[in-house]
């Protein structure tokens, strides 16, 4: 490859050929990404590429009103087409087909969430009926000629709007529509610390729901074996293990004559952690009919039925000192929930949300209420940084106004009120691990030149142009963890991650992690990690990921987890096996084990630099098994469980340059500059691309993006011509830099990148412009009839 | 969803106007996908494919200014009527058949306000409408709204795709009545006279 300068501001990682790369320095490389070549040349398998024999085709007839009593399912019409197998309704079910609930809370509502509506429907695409055809477009037909009555009830959108007595009620046995009531912090502190503010802002700001648009839409495979009762389901799944279990609850199944599988996954942002509907149809049809089953999403059902994120409605309020102390902070937030309980959904904006409300600074006095409300929306879950956005939106919109009101520059505001001590224990429940906020602002503002850009922006205002800058100094929380803690919050599962390390005879290796990786590169940098720990060239490295039946369980990945709990786990599996591998190693070099050393595959007796044998060598031997140590057994694997003592704290300073034209509410952004600071980097490439990705999601909400209902929670912006997924022309440029603090929970050091542009760069963007107008908040998404709006307001001499 | 606007038709009386649109064969005839318009007993008990069979069969009779204004107005909307129509309208990438219901809630020469709903198999709707007829130097401005609710796939498309539709169903529909009613200003003047007895 050649190495040419790739980005004018220089800031661009340059990406290496991994035979460049010395061993001893393959972790850290920002070497090419291994799985590229089959996703770029269409070798790579998505669930929709299998064809299996005798397959058939399922499809799924959806509401089409937002919520409504189901009267009567006619399906006789369907049924009667040449070609449909079998079309069946909730009344034609003999399994539990209720999705669990994986989050509880002390007061949280649960409610039914049946497979196929039987008698009710709660938003928009709820699924009534399910057709088996022969043929894709016989399926897709025939579920046009299934004729619902419905009586129609009315529907509630907004989570504000379900709150109010005279609210349409979504479950009777939620009837004033709320799901739970859920707080952090400490109430009274934080009015005593109200009553001895100086200063206090206050703000209402909402975070709009989005959807997910994963470019592969959600889909799967089922196949039967009625000799053996083996059931096996290929799916578009972040977290195959977790499937499973869920999946063999809702239809009965064993759990281990069960198997999930993930192929090549085109993408999640949470939306495929979640345990749906829909694949567990697929998995019952192949049952009911022992043929192979699939069903692939159209783009209209995923806009329909994947899980959205954010949708909260939110009041801010900040107590300051004189002299910009930050003294307390009051939140009071109504989460939208949707129609039912999706698989985590009680704790996105809560333990996700509420713990992270101390930013990067130190507040003494925190208090945050929530209310989870159903409404007629598709369900709200997990999306790409789940809680963490919604919160550091929150606090760093809020601290742009506090620096507004006590008069001082906004980076100044910050570096005042900066957690400088680490551990660092919060007022809402976490410690965060280490961190240097200072270093990351110092970096992004010396990137930035910021003296002279503020200088700039003053001089354009005075030719009448509106620039603006917007900080964001965001934190976030990686790799939820332990699972003690987590059990006591209230998950119904584990957050540990198992990792197997197989050396073969041969002297190669298999790495199995139960982590899921679905764009993220796992398999580069679990072989960097598993390489660098073993000593083996990492072309002799192989990972599996994604399979129950190859990997012995799993978590899977979400929550930026992958590389400090999934990485750990393999550490951890490589370390006792090198201490397995000394023995052996030490037995037939005839030495003590204590007297052995390790270092780049080697094993030495120290002081004897002729006695050694690779790690290589060690594994065929520990296979032959003709000369192993007392006790031993045969062979040259480990496994482990891996829980975490506590989360990582990965964090960052980003900043956005914006031009407001006042004359047509359109916003420029001139510059993007993101600082991350995610620990130790396994991979510099991997970071960057995450951040770039992130970042363009991040934009996306300021700007374009939002779920918008009509009054009878009919979807109108249900397609990509009317849901506004940023396109390469509405990216800017960014400008990239990074510092290093490692984290000291895990053994790599590592924090965690997955969300993190998506975390920091809404409110960057929106404090640019709300920068650049000197108003004081706008909504996003910051379309330019809104900013217009604001813009004229302002430059009227009125509020915005 | 709302939608309204004026159309104006030119060399007519409002009592032509107001015949031709109380007649559900001329509004049949100028319905862009309407396959059938008749008048029902039961609003919530409608066999729409024995109506569209029986429609099939059928040949309309003539309109103004062949027809009789004597069974135009014997055919007319009444108010309290209820009527059915099978629509069939190209919506983006979709092109639902709406079964569709009417009641005729008002009649009050020159105003008349209707309601409805329409059912696809993946679309539905609800409307209220009205219409009030304005004389004016060059013949009569129908001032018509339409409060809509748009459910399904259709509303999935959103107003980008709706209101174009919407306009280009109603502007079609008003050419058409403006093309039949010129005839009627060719006619004699009898036959104006004739028509004005029946409002």
């Amino acid at each position: 490859m050649g190495a040419e300068s790739e980005s004018e501001s220089g800031s661009g990682v340059q990406s290496i050929d991994p035979d460049d790369v010395d061993a001893a320095d393959i972790l850290g490389s920002a070497i090419e990404r291994r799985e590229d070549p089959a996703l770029l040349t269409g070798d790579a398998e998505y669930t929709d590429d299998i064809e299996l024999p005798g397959m058939v085709h399922m499809t799924i007839k959806r509401s089409q009103h937002a919520h409504a009593r189901i009267e009567d399912i006619d399906t006789s019409e369907a049924e009667a087409m040449d070609g449909v197998i079998e079309v069946f309704t909730a009344a034609d079910l003999d399994v539990p087909g209720s999705l669990p609930t994986g989050w509880l809370l002390d007061s949280l509502e649960q409610v039914d969430h049946p497979i196929l509506a039987e008698e009710r429907v709660r938003y928009q695409g709820d699924a009534l009926a399910v057709v088996v055809a022969e043929e894709r477009y016989v399926a897709h037909d025939a579920v046009d000629r299934i004729d619902v009555d419905y009586d129609r009830l009315g529907a509630v959108v907004d989570p504000d709007e379900a709150l109010d007595d005279d609210a349409p009620v979504v479950h009777d046995d939620a009837g004033d529509n709320v799901a739970f009531d859920w707080e952090i912090g400490d109430a009274e502190k934080t009015d005593a610390a109200f009553a001895d503010a100086d200063h206090v802002v206050d703000l209402d700001l909402e975070n709009q729901l989005l959807i997910p648009n994963a470019m592969e839409p959600r889909a799967a495979v089922a196949e039967y074996n009625p000799s053996n009762d083996e059931l096996a389901v290929h799916m578009t799944s972040q977290n195959p293990h977790l499937h499973r279990l869920l999946m063999s609850g809702v239809i009965d199944h064993p759990e281990h004559k069960l198997q999930v599988r993930a192929p090549d996954v085109g993408g999640g942002f949470g939306s495929k952690i979640h345990h749906y509907a829909d694949e567990a149809l697929v998995a019952l049809a192949a049952k009911r009919h022992e043929r192979p089953v699939k069903w692939t999403a159209t783009r209209t059902e995923t806009y329909l039925t994947d899980a959205q994120g954010r949708g909260h409605d939110t009041h801010a309020e900040m107590a300051l000192s004189a002299d910009g102390d930050i003294l307390g902070f009051r939140v009071d937030t109504d989460a939208n929930l949707g129609a039912y309980l999706s698989t985590f959904a009680p704790a996105v904006p809560t333990y996700l949300y509420g713990t992270l409300l101390s930013g990067q600074y130190d507040i003494p006095a925190i208090h945050c209420s929530v209310t989870g409300a159903f409404t007629n929306v598709p369900p709200v879950d997990a999306y790409r940084g789940a809680g963490r956005p919604e919160a550091s939106f929150v606090v760093e919109r809020m601290v742009h106004l506090a620096a507004k009101e006590v008069g001082m520059d906004p980076a100044e505001f910050r570096r005042r009120n900066f957690v400088g001590e680490f551990p660092y224990q919060t007022e809402v429940a976490v410690e965060y691990d280490s961190g240097d906020y200072e270093k990351t602002l110092d970096r992004a503002l010396d990137i930035l030149d910021y003296d002279a850009l503020r200088e700039r922006q003053r001089e354009a205002r005075e030719d009448g142009k509106y620039v603006g800058v917007g900080l964001s100094a965001y934190i976030e929380a990686c790799g939820l963890a332990p699972s003690e803690l987590a059990g006591q919050l209230g998950a119904q599962a584990g957050l540990w991650e198992s990792g197997l390390v197989r050396f073969h005879p041969s002297g190669k290796v298999t790495a199995y992690c139960g982590t899921s990786g679905h764009g993220q590169g796992h398999d580069t940098t679990y072989a960097q990690i598993v390489a660098n720990e073993l000593g083996v060239d990492y072309d002799d490295v192989e990972v599996v990921e994604g399979d129950t039946d190859e990997i012995p369980q799993g978590m899977g990945t979400y929550g930026s987890r992958s590389a400090a709990v999934g990485g750990s786990a393999l550490v951890k599996s490589s370390r006792k096996l090198v201490e397995k591998a000394k023995r052996i190693a030490a037995h037939q070099l005839e030495a003590a084990p204590e007297d052995v050393e390790f270092e780049g595959g080697d094993f030495q007796v120290a002081g004897a630099p002729d006695r050694s044998m690779h790690i290589t060598e060690i594994a065929t031997q520990a296979y032959l098994a003709h000369d192993m140590p007392d006790d031993m057994e045969p062979g040259l694997e480990a496994t482990s469980f891996y829980d975490p003592d506590n989360f990582v704290f990965p964090f960052g300073l980003h900043a956005a340059v914006v031009e407001v034209d006042p004359a047509t509410g359109e916003i420029e952004i001139e510059r993007y500059v993101a600082v991350d600071d995610v620990g130790n980097q396994i991979n510099p490439k991997i970071v960057e691309g995450q951040i770039h990705g992130g970042v363009a999601q991040g934009i996306g909400q300021a700007l374009y993006e939002g779920a918008e209902y009509d009054d009878n929670g009919q979807l109108v912006t249900g397609s990509m011509q009317d849901y506004t997924v940023p396109k390469a022309e509405h990216v800017p440029e960014m400008e990239t830099d990074s510092t290093c603090t490692p984290s000291p929970v895990n053994p790599l050091g590592v924090k965690g990148v997955g969300e993190a542009g998506t975390i920091a760069a809404p409110q960057a963007v929106v404090n640019a412009v709300c920068d650049a107008l000197d108003v004081e908040h706008i909504d996003m998404p910051l379309k330019a009839e809104k900013v217009w709006r604001a813009a004229n307001a302002a430059t009227d001499g009125g509020e915005n | 969803m709302e939608f309204d606007g004026t159309f104006g038709l030119d060399d007519v009386t409002t009592e032509e106007v107001w015949l031709a649109l109380s007649d559900p064969v001329m509004i049949e005839n100028a319905l862009p996908g309407c396959q059938f318009l008749v008048e029902v007993d039961d609003p919530d008990d409608v066999d729409f494919e024995a109506l569209e069979e029986a429609a099939a069969d059928e040949e309309n009779p003539p309109t103004l200014p062949e027809a009789d204004p004597e069974d135009v107005a014997e055919r007319g909307l009444v108010e309290g009527g209820h009527y059915a129509a099978l629509v069939q309208v190209g919506v983006g990438s979709v092109k639902p058949r709406f079964e569709t219901v009417v009641t005729i809630d008002r009649r009050e020469f020159p105003e008349m306000d209707a309601s409805g709903q329409g059912s696809a198999s993946d679309s539905s709707f609800e409307m209220d409408s009205g219409m009030t007829l304005v004389e004016t130097e060059n013949g009569v401005d129908v001032e018509w709204w339409t409060e809509a609710d748009v459910f399904g796939r259709v509303a999935q498309m959103g107003q980008r795709v709706i209101n174009p539709v919407a306009n280009r169903v109603v502007g079609r529909f008003f050419k058409q009545v403006q093309k039949e009613l010129s005839d009627v200003g060719d006619e004699s003047s009898g036959l104006r006279d004739r028509i004005s007895n029946y409002i």
